[in-house]
């Protein structure tokens, strides 16, 4: 699984750090660096904008597993001097990456702007780079074992819980088209593979928001 | 039981015809007042869209209520779940019933990212089979969540299938669940193709629902030709859109050019529903020809017999 990243406009990371001039930059070294829009290749992507623009660059390092707060905790510590000169650092990672910094370091120096690079788009399952596709959404409540290992949240583009719906032709989803698959035609072909289309057929309640409606947590420790 | 005109025919199981009404983007609903008194003489309940292709237009749901209090036609109120979560839709069949309206026709709803609110949050909290089985649950049991209703309301449940579908099995079975939802009736998408209508509606025979099927009488070429290429799925055959064209171009005078196209659509579909009549497998007729009145007294002579 990544967290697939994609990076954002320039003018807008530009207008995100108009007001500062000395920069650090963290770029992940795991997700992002996949998506190329951390990692080393990331890290001198905003570096040259950067410096181009006037920016002094007080630091540039990529750190593996940026939204592990444990990583950051560690690795910002090695790099306090440059952190605390610097008027802003800018993330080249996921959303998570971004907030594991605000967290870690908003004690310290609560501040200092932390800045994120990129638009995280979902969790993504890899074709090749460059390929990647979003098959599951975290619902929090798997169904996979009811749809033939195909989920209807993600490849449904309604999420639909009874598809298909109206908007399917030949197979093919209205949203897009028709040029991607309908998800509840996919399930259907593999439940009828599985000799399971009494999984088909099933009414299935909607999805019980109750939980997953608001902020989430797993916490077993 | 029955709670409206629609619901009566059902029990009764007399030959159906409904028509549908398609309010635009505007606060003013003398159009689609003016077109509901006139096919009023001919249908039992006529459809109000609720902003189809998620183009958005006045709320269906009031649209249904002003309409069929100012014209005395029976409306089958369409509700989509795309727009309004299991919440709000348990709130809009209250308010249906307080407003007077005893038929809703549960879709799901073109996505928004077609229409012109792209950006739109798309709901989907419900399915069109869940928010049957809510109606269900809040007309039959009284209650929501198995909470009570204190008044609670008394409509009718139908739902949407699309005999065009391919594959036409998923369908099918999902018609199946729709049924055990609890739908009272089904519309269908616009139908040209007999053998496969006939493939379709007795597929779905088993599960006992009555089935009105789309029909969309051509009003022109234009309108022909703009329906083939654009809705995607349904094709005219091609002999109609050559007798169609015929008709545009070899008759001039245009009141005898109406008349060609009104007799064109009577000789297409009249042998199509004698068929399928005749073959046990139709309790009625919706007419999704929007802004084409005039062809109902047709209509009626096409479900005769
Ligand atoms: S049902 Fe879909 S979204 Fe939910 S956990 Fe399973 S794969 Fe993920
Ligand atoms: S066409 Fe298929 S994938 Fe697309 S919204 Fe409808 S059910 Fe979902």
């Amino acid at each position: 699984m990544v967290v697939i990243t994609t990076k954002k406009e320039v003018p807008e990371v530009l207008e995100a750090l108009k007001d500062v001039n000395k920069i650090a930059i963290i770029s992940c070294g795991t997700c992002a660096a996949l998506c190329q829009t951390g990692g080393t290749e990331g890290l001198k992507y905003w570096s040259d904008i950067l410096e181009e623009k006037g920016y002094d660059i007080v630091v540039g390092a990529v750190i593996e597993e940026v939204c592990d707060n444990r990583v950051m905790k560690k690795d910002l510590r090695k790099m306090d001097n440059e952190i605390a000169e610097a008027d802003a650092i800018l993330t080249a990672s996921c959303g998570l990456g971004t907030q594991s910094i605000v967290e870690v370091l908003s004690n310290k120096y609560p501040k200092k702007p932390v800045i994120t690079a990129n638009d995280t788009q979902f969790m993504g399952m890899t074709e090749r780079i460059g390929r990647f596709y979003m098959r599951c959404q975290g619902c929090g409540d798997c169904l996979l074992n009811e749809t033939g290992g195909i989920c209807p949240i993600a490849t449904c583009a309604k999420g639909l819980m009874n598809g298909p719906c109206g908007g399917m032709v030949n197979g093919k989803c209205e949203v897009g088209n028709y040029e991607r698959d309908c998800g509840w035609v996919l399930i259907y072909n593999r439940l009828k593979e599985l000799g399971k289309l009494d999984l088909y057929t099933k009414l299935r309640e909607p999805r019980d928001w109750s939980e997953s409606g608001h902020q989430r947590e797993v916490v077993f420790r | 039981m029955a709670y409206s005109k629609l619901g009566e025919m059902l029990e009764k199981g007399e030959f159906i015809l409904t028509g549908e009404l398609e309010p635009e983007k505007t606060c003013d609903l003398s159009h689609t007042i003016q077109e509901a008194k006139e096919m009023a003489p001919y249908v039992v309940a006529a459809n109000m869209t609720d902003s189809p292709l998620g183009i958005v237009t006045i709320n269906s749901l009031a649209a249904s209520a002003i309409v069929q209090r100012e014209t005395g036609l029976e409306i089958i109120w369409q509700q989509t779940v795309r727009d309004v979560n299991k919440l709000g839709l348990a709130g809009m069949v209250m308010g249906a019933h307080a407003l007077g309206i005893r038929n809703v026709l549960s879709l799901t709803g073109d996505h928004t990212n077609l229409g012109d609110v792209k950006e739109a949050k798309p709901v989907f909290d419900l399915d069109s089979a869940t928010f049957v089985k809510l109606v269900r649950e809040m007309v039959d049991k009284k209650s929501i969540n198995g909470h009570e209703i204190e008044c609670p309301p008394t409509l009718h449940v139908g739902a949407a299938a699309n005999p065009n579908a391919d594959p036409m099995e998923a369908e099918i079975l999902k018609i199946g669940r729709k049924a055990e939802a609890g739908a009272e009736f089904i519309q269908t998408q616009v139908v040209y193709d007999l053998d496969r209508t006939i493939e379709f509606l007795r597929g779905i025979k088993k599960y006992g629902v009555p089935v009105l099927l789309g029909l969309f009488p051509m009003k022109s070429y234009g309108i022909a030709k703009g329906f083939d290429t654009f809705v995607p799925g349904v094709d005219v055959p091609k002999d109609v859109l050559s007798k169609w064209k015929g008709i545009k171009t070899d008759i001039t005078d245009k009141k005898a050019q109406k008349e060609a196209y009104d007799q064109a659509n009577y000789e297409f579909f009249k042998p199509f529903i004698t068929e399928l009549k005749s073959k046990n497998l139709l309790d009625g007729v919706h007419c999704m020809a929007v802004h084409y009145p005039r062809i109902f007294p047709k209509l009626v002579e096409v479900i005769k017999g």
